[in-house]
């Protein structure tokens, strides 16, 4: 008996860790829009939603592989958030922050509804993929398509943590992060730094938008559970640490999935928003946080 | 009829008595249609709610993202006692109210007292409401539960049962008008001010010695009694229990309509919940089977449109006619 439960425990803690960062890539975007620009990105999820629905389509109109779609989202959502910056984030920079998040949520509404009026409530899923296989160690089964999603994750925080270390771009938007009004008097262009943010925090939504629909299926609403998902992330994460959404990323899983099977597979959202609300009063400034 | 004239009969009594008034006789210039009286009920209803959210979200300036919370917690305790328990939803409500109180001391103490703002709160607020779907989910499922197969009566006034929606429509106008009434006390009263300094900068506002924590607090447990009377109202008026009440879009429905009104406008929060709920039942109605949440689209554009444009909302509009007013009967 007992062996069957540490079995299972095992096979659990497998499962929480490859969810665990998925989800730190999904956070990821929003973690960099806040961090770098202060910016409330209350649409996150929705735009993952919506990246989601490109994917779906494009993969079934090119019959190609739902992964092989993000190199025609990635580059897409990248010009739509500098767009997004240039024609709405760019005016109410200034603004109270109520004002940005009301700004954001009318996003977040107009994204929800649109594609609720195209796509329809019922859920949609690629019918096909050479990903949906499992092997089997030991006694414990990886499903292929999660493995090869995690690996990809820890590769994209790798060459991001490289970028912004290394590369003089990334050194600007650092700069940007840290204090504003110095990097532009050190002729750092914050506008474009902005926008450039923007771009890629959008393009690492697509990003893993195209990753995720290899194992679930997407519908209209999807984004409120991804979007909180992220904020639950950034917060515990705290700002300014790549190896902090890692982390938190890696506890959400794992909080998951043990409550999934542990407790009730329907109490699913129920953990995750329990376990934000109580790491909001806890940790108001992240757990990881370096500022 | 002279400018001052006009302002004068602009003030605040005159203004209550005119809406008043023009609640009162709507059914009748909408001939008593069953279904037209249905909507306007909806609208009240909406109304209040806006105006209960102008209380948190206008004047202590916190994104509050819980109405649907609030709303469906006193709506399911008022339906789940009628329906098994046979209690009077006269009592029912208020027991409801009483809960909703309950909860938002429940979350609302620790969330001011770890000092939690902004986004934060927004999204501690919108977790609120999915805790409670999930928590009713887990423990009644999907099944509806009708009031009608339980009390089965055709008009009752001890059960809130009628075969018409006047009666409802009429507690919900009194709701509306003394939610109106707290308001305006409150927005006269040294909480308002209180809370006014406490939107403008809240840690200027602590220096100056406001107890910013009980003052929020005070904020919201006053704005989760209204919306959870009002969830009492309309599980009666609807007749049907289900999870589907802790509605996220409900919430954020409301809250829109309380920034595009104008923060802290109580005309504006007014005219706001009126035409917004009235156009999205006209919407629903006219493209609902064929374009699903339509009025939600419409309600994102507009949110963008005031929060980029115009941050005062309708309220700026008030103003704007207000000031013409002065300036010329002074002048």
């Amino acid at each position: 008996m007992i062996d069957v439960n540490i079995h299972l425990l095992i096979q659990n803690i497998v499962n929480g860790v490859l969810l665990g960062l998925v989800y730190a890539l999904i956070a990821l975007g929003l973690s960099l829009m806040f961090g770098v620009m202060g910016i409330i990105n209350f649409a996150h999820g929705d735009f993952l939603m919506i990246a989601m629905y490109f994917s779906y389509v494009l993969a079934l109109a090119l019959g190609i592989e739902g992964v092989l779609t993000s190199f025609i989202t990635v580059p897409l959502f990248v010009v739509i958030g500098v767009a997004w910056f240039y024609t709405l984030i760019n005016r109410v920079l200034k603004a109270d922050p109520l004002i940005q998040i009301a700004m954001t949520v009318g996003i977040l509404m107009f994204l929800r509804n649109i594609a609720l009026a195209i796509w329809k409530a019922e859920p949609r899923g690629l019918p096909y993929s050479a990903l949906l296989k499992s092997i089997t160690i030991g006694g414990i089964t990886i499903s292929l398509s999660r493995l090869i999603i995690a690996i990809i994750s820890l590769a994209v925080f790798f060459a991001l943590h490289l970028f912004l270390t290394r590369t003089k771009l990334g050194i600007a938007i650092r700069a940007t992060a840290e204090d504003t009004e110095t990097a532009a008097l050190m002729g750092i262009n914050v506008k474009l730094i902005y926008a450039l943010t923007t771009g890629l925090s959008l393009g690492l939504v697509a990003l893993a938008a195209a990753l995720i629909l290899t194992f679930t299926r997407v519908d209209p609403m999807i984004g409120t559970v991804y979007g909180l998902i992220s904020w639950c992330i950034v917060a515990m994460a705290g700002l300014g640490t790549i190896k902090g959404i890692i982390f938190s990323g890696l506890i959400i899983g794992l909080v998951e999935a043990l409550g999934m099977s542990l407790i009730s597979p329907g109490a699913r959202e129920l953990f995750i928003y329990l376990t934000f609300i109580l790491i909001l009063w806890v940790r108001p400034r992240g757990l990881f946080g370096v500022r | 009829m002279s400018r001052e004239s006009i302002i004068k009969a602009l003030s605040t009594r005159n203004l209550i008595i005119i809406i008043t008034v023009a609640f009162g006789i709507l059914p009748v210039l909408l001939g008593f249609n069953r279904y037209y009286v249905y909507l306007a009920t909806q609208v009240v209803i909406f109304t209040s709610m806006v105006l209960a959210w102008n209380i948190i979200g206008g004047y202590a300036g916190q994104l509050d993202l819980a109405a649907a919370a609030y709303m469906g917690l006193g709506g399911a305790i008022t339906g789940l006692l009628l329906c098994y328990y046979h209690l009077t939803p006269w009592i029912g409500m208020i027991v409801g109210a009483l809960a909703a109180v309950g909860l938002a001391v429940a979350i609302g103490y620790p969330t001011f007292r770890y000092g939690l703002r902004e986004v934060w709160y927004a999204l501690s607020t919108i977790s609120l409401v999915l805790i409670l779907q999930r928590i009713y989910w887990l423990i009644y499922g999907t099944t509806e539960e009708y009031i009608s197969e339980y009390i089965p009566y055709r008009w009752s006034v001890l059960y809130l049962r009628f075969d018409r929606y006047e009666p409802y429509y009429y507690l919900g106008v009194a709701i509306l008008l003394v939610t109106l009434w707290v308001n305006i006390t409150i927005r006269r009263s040294k909480l308002g001010y209180y809370l006014r300094a406490i939107s403008e900068d809240e840690d200027a506002a602590e220096a100056l010695g406001i107890d910013v924590r009980r003052y929020k607090l005070y904020a919201l447990m006053i704005y989760a009694a209204i919306v959870g009377l009002v969830g009492g109202l309309y599980i009666t008026t609807t007749g049907i229990i289900t999870y589907r009440l802790f509605d996220p879009d409900y919430s954020l429905s409301v809250a829109v309509a309380g920034i595009i009104g104008g923060l802290g406008s109580i005309p504006g929060a007014l005219i706001a919940g009126v035409i917004l709920k009235t156009v999205e039942e006209y919407l629903r109605a006219t493209f609902g089977a064929v374009i699903l949440g339509l009025h939600l689209m419409i309600y994102g554009i507009l949110l963008v449109a005031v929060s980029v444009s115009k941050p005062e909302g309708l309220a700026a509009i008030f103003t704007y006619i207000e000031k013409k007013l002065l300036k010329k009967g002074s002048g």
